[in-house]
């Protein structure tokens, strides 16, 4: 196990390297000039040349490229065109506002759509299923913003619970904390609840009509037990694949919620980057966030044997 | 404008006493909650023209002069001065009581070298030290300019608040290549940058400088006492309107700078606060023909698509229809201003016969060339003016290609002066402040320098230059006004831009909160009501 996790961990480099390098080329080749940007409307011709001297911007690919990945093998990710900072620094302010969204709406959306889905497998085809299935559908289809919008005007506009925008640190306490992310959890933890819940519905009720579960329904197995020892243990591997899948969305989706409430995390960080043209950056986060996607997966596949002792690596 | 020595002298003697008699005010931990335009994420003020940058940079850096809400210059950091020589020798005192933010003491070289790194990159600054034989600190406390000849202008140049606006910074600091950014915010204004809880992105704070003392008089524009009366001010970056509509609504922070249209209905209808116009200048649309390129480096064509331009058009486009929120017509200078002139503006609100253009375009010498009308499409206001404008040029008969793109595009190819075939533009538009074409000296649209000036567009017009040389060697307001009509009356020949419209912008805050000054937002005099 641990020669396939050391295994799978080298494996990240090639990996890592490649969107290096993908990432660089594409904002090579993208249209956009950041010392145009950073000087301002009134600038002339001559001044953002000479910006874009000093900034190094008029270097072929490769060199620029060679310095950067020089940089980023020596644990720099390089410094901020725009602001002067350390990428590493600026990523390292933003990314406890990201991680605490993240592992709220992670643990809130498990807790929520894991039961979802098993009830509507159980109940399949009644009512119960049908209304879970219309919220699934609903999830999906509502965009992020809107139902950002809709929770921020109800909960934090007209009654005054929680805040509308802004982000509290666990320092601060636990309640502010989690009162400062629970609607912005609320708002991305849709589409990940809806995804999660219809699949684990449809793993469940295949495994609801084996055999094995027959047999246990005649020994006279209660009911929670068939369904959270025998059934849900055995349907959890594409459900732990599914949520290690939905993690990409979970990024994606924590850009547009981090905007529609000002929390000062790394997908607003990503987004002001590439409007600005801030290659570091820009470079910086996708790094990090490939880096992580990647430790994702492997979890997930160590997580496999956890459910499935058929499963070795 | 002449300023007389006595003048200033006397002024700077009474605002002394004022300062020394002025209450010291301080208040427990009091903080202001502000939403700025965007984030600040160049600090230098030199380093870049955005205007969020300006407006931050007038928080920690002084000026020497600054500019009152009639927009004239008035002593701030310095003193008094003293002209002599025929207006070629310029003495500048600084006021007793300058601090840097570091606790050391304001001296006249510091102020030199400032002087020396903005001259480098602003316009203004660049005529001043074309002028200037020498600048140099004669003593802690003295400045000195040896001019070639006289230069009226050059407290307005000193205290202009448009950008880039000349910060006071310590030597150690000003004699940074000023192609290259400072960051370590020291400067000598009435709050100082708190650099350790800074998060980019997301909020900027500034500290009340407990060593700054004011000047005397009455606070107007950045003149007069810069008095802080908050401890704190806090900068949150929202960057959703909706959801900086909901911040203010719900009381989490105290002022919105610049509201769009749509929202700024929804928090005018909110009795807790107060939605208004600060900048009598607002915002002025300009378009740029490209001069390098066909069709537009024919003068005649340039006149006929000037004669089409209905200002209205665009006003409403991105004003609404409220008209209290726009203004036309408007000329090279801001409506109401005191070089605004109504010659030749007639053909903005005349309503336009399309039809006649064609043949119009034609006889000007126009081929049916490809023109590239460059369109920023993330940028609302940017994004109506550009459709405004596709609209009116294949209404006249031009075989228009709108590029659409984000303006950070935008801003890298209106740079390009290659052929239309080769990625090159035929014209592009934008807003600015009124403020930025207050005055011949900074107006950076009404230039004729060509590819020298490095402005897009490359506009040519050697006579608005002579006509500008004048105008900064005039020698009173009168022959300045007179200068300022026949730069109007040249530009609406050679057209090195067309005017678009004024737009006004709002400001919206707590009604818990009084003593906003304008035309930018400016955090001293703001207090608890």
């Amino acid at each position: 196990m641990l020669t396939y996790i050391l295994r799978r961990v080298a494996a990240t480099i090639p990996v890592m390297g490649l969107v290096a390098l993908f990432v660089f080329s594409l904002l090579y080749i993208a249209p956009g000039d950041p010392a145009a940007i950073i000087a301002g409307d009134q600038a002339t011709t001559q001044q953002i040349a000479h910006i874009r001297a000093t900034l190094g911007l008029d270097k072929p690919f490769v060199i620029r490229f060679a310095d950067w990945l020089w940089q980023v093998l020596h644990g720099n990710l390089g410094t901020s065109i725009f602001t002067n900072l350390p990428v590493l620094k600026m990523i390292e302010q933003r990314a406890p506002t990201t991680i605490s969204l993240m592992v709220i709406t992670l643990v809130m959306s498990i807790a929520i759509a894991v039961p979802m889905g098993v009830l509507a497998a159980w109940k399949a085809g009644t009512w119960v299923d049908r209304l879970i299935m219309v919220m699934a559908v609903m999830g999906f289809s509502v965009p992020v913003f809107v139902v950002g919008y809709l929770l921020a005007y109800t909960f934090a506009l007209k009654l005054p619970w929680f805040p509308v925008q802004g982000y509290e640190p666990l320092s601060h306490g636990v309640w502010p904390w989690l009162r400062s992310l629970i609607l912005p959890s609320l708002t991305l933890g849709g589409i990940y609840i809806a995804l999660i819940a219809r699949i684990t519905r449809a793993t469940m009720l295949e495994v609801l009509s084996q055999d094995y579960i027959r047999t246990a329904r005649a020994k006279g197995v209660g009911r929670r037990a068939i369904l959270y020892v025998h059934a849900l243990k055995n349907a959890a591997v594409p459900i732990v694949t599914i949520i290690g899948i939905g993690f990409a969305a979970l990024i994606g989706g924590a850009v547009v919620t981090e905007s529609v409430f000002a929390l000062p995390g790394v997908g607003r960080l990503t987004v002001d980057a590439i409007l600005q043209r801030d290659y570091p950056v820009i470079q910086g986060v996708v790094l990090i966030f490939s880096f992580v996607y990647v430790l994702v997966n492997l979890v997930v596949d160590l997580l496999y044997t956890l459910f499935d002792p058929r499963i070795r690596y | 404008m002449w300023l007389k020595r006595r003048t200033f002298l006397g002024a700077s003697a009474a605002t002394t006493a004022a300062t020394l008699a002025a209450p010291a005010v301080a208040q427990a931990a009091s903080v202001l909650k502000f939403i700025p335009q965007s984030d600040v994420t160049v600090l230098d003020p030199l380093w870049t023209t955005a205007y969020v940058t300006r407006n931050h940079a007038f928080l920690v850096f002084d000026t020497l002069y600054g500019m009152d809400a009639n927009f004239n210059p008035a002593p701030q950091m310095v003193e008094g001065h003293v002209v002599e020589n025929g207006g070629r020798q310029w003495t500048l005192k600084l006021r007793p009581g300058l601090k840097w933010h570091d606790g050391e003491k304001v001296l006249a070289r510091d102020c030199v070298a400032s002087i020396r790194r903005w001259g480098a990159r602003d316009a203004f600054g660049g005529t001043l030290m074309h002028v200037a034989d020498e600048i140099v600190a004669v003593d802690d406390n003295t400045i000195r300019f040896r001019l070639k000849r006289p230069f009226p202008l050059l407290p307005a140049a000193l205290g202009k608040v448009p950008s880039n606006m000349c910060p006071m910074m310590p030597e150690r600091l000003a004699k940074t290549d000023p192609f290259k950014q400072v960051t370590e915010m020291v400067g000598s204004g009435p709050f100082r940058w708190n650099a350790k809880e800074r998060v980019v992105g997301s909020i900027a704070v500034y500290e009340k400088f407990q060593g700054y003392e004011p000047r005397g008089g009455v606070a107007s524009g950045t003149a007069g006492p810069k008095v802080a009366h908050y401890d704190r001010v806090e900068w949150h970056i929202i960057p959703d309107a909706a959801t900086k509509t909901a911040a203010l609504q719900s009381g989490e922070v105290d002022w919105w700078e610049n509201p769009p249209s749509d929202n700024a209905m929804v928090l005018k209808a909110d009795k807790n606060l107060v939605t208004r116009i600060i900048d009598p200048t607002g915002l002025i649309g300009s378009m740029r023909l490209n001069q390098l390129v066909p069709p537009f480096d024919n003068p005649a064509v340039r006149r006929v698509v000037l004669d089409a331009v209905y200002q209205k058009d665009y006003a409403v486009a991105i004003g609404g229809t409220d008209p209290a929120m726009w203004h036309v017509p408007v000329g090279v200078f801001p409506p109401g201003t005191p070089y605004a002139s109504d010659l030749g503006l007639k053909r903005f609100t005349e309503k336009k016969d399309f039809a006649q253009f064609k043949p119009r375009l034609e006889k000007a010498g126009y081929k049916g060339e490809k023109v590239v009308l460059l369109l920023p499409t993330d940028i609302e206001v940017l994004k109506a003016e550009g459709e405004v404008s596709a609209d009116m040029f294949r209404r006249m008969g031009f075989n228009v290609q709108v590029d659409a793109s984000d303006w950070g595009t935008v801003v890298e190819r209106r740079a390009s002066m290659k052929p239309i075939g080769q990625g090159g533009w035929s014209v592009f538009s934008t807003f600015w402040a009124g403020l930025d074409q207050l005055s011949p000296a900074w107006h950076v649209f009404l230039r004729g320098q060509g590819k020298a000036g490095g402005q897009p567009g490359w506009p040519s017009s050697p006579k608005i230059e002579a006509l500008r040389q004048e105008w900064l060697a005039a020698p009173d307001e009168k022959a300045q006004k007179a200068l300022a009509v026949k730069l109007q009356e040249q530009a609406f020949v050679d057209v090195p831009y067309i005017p678009l419209g004024q737009v006004f912008w709002e400001t919206s805050y707590k009604k818990s909160i009084t003593g906003v000054l304008g035309p930018i937002p400016i955090f001293w005099n703001v207090r608890p009501a």
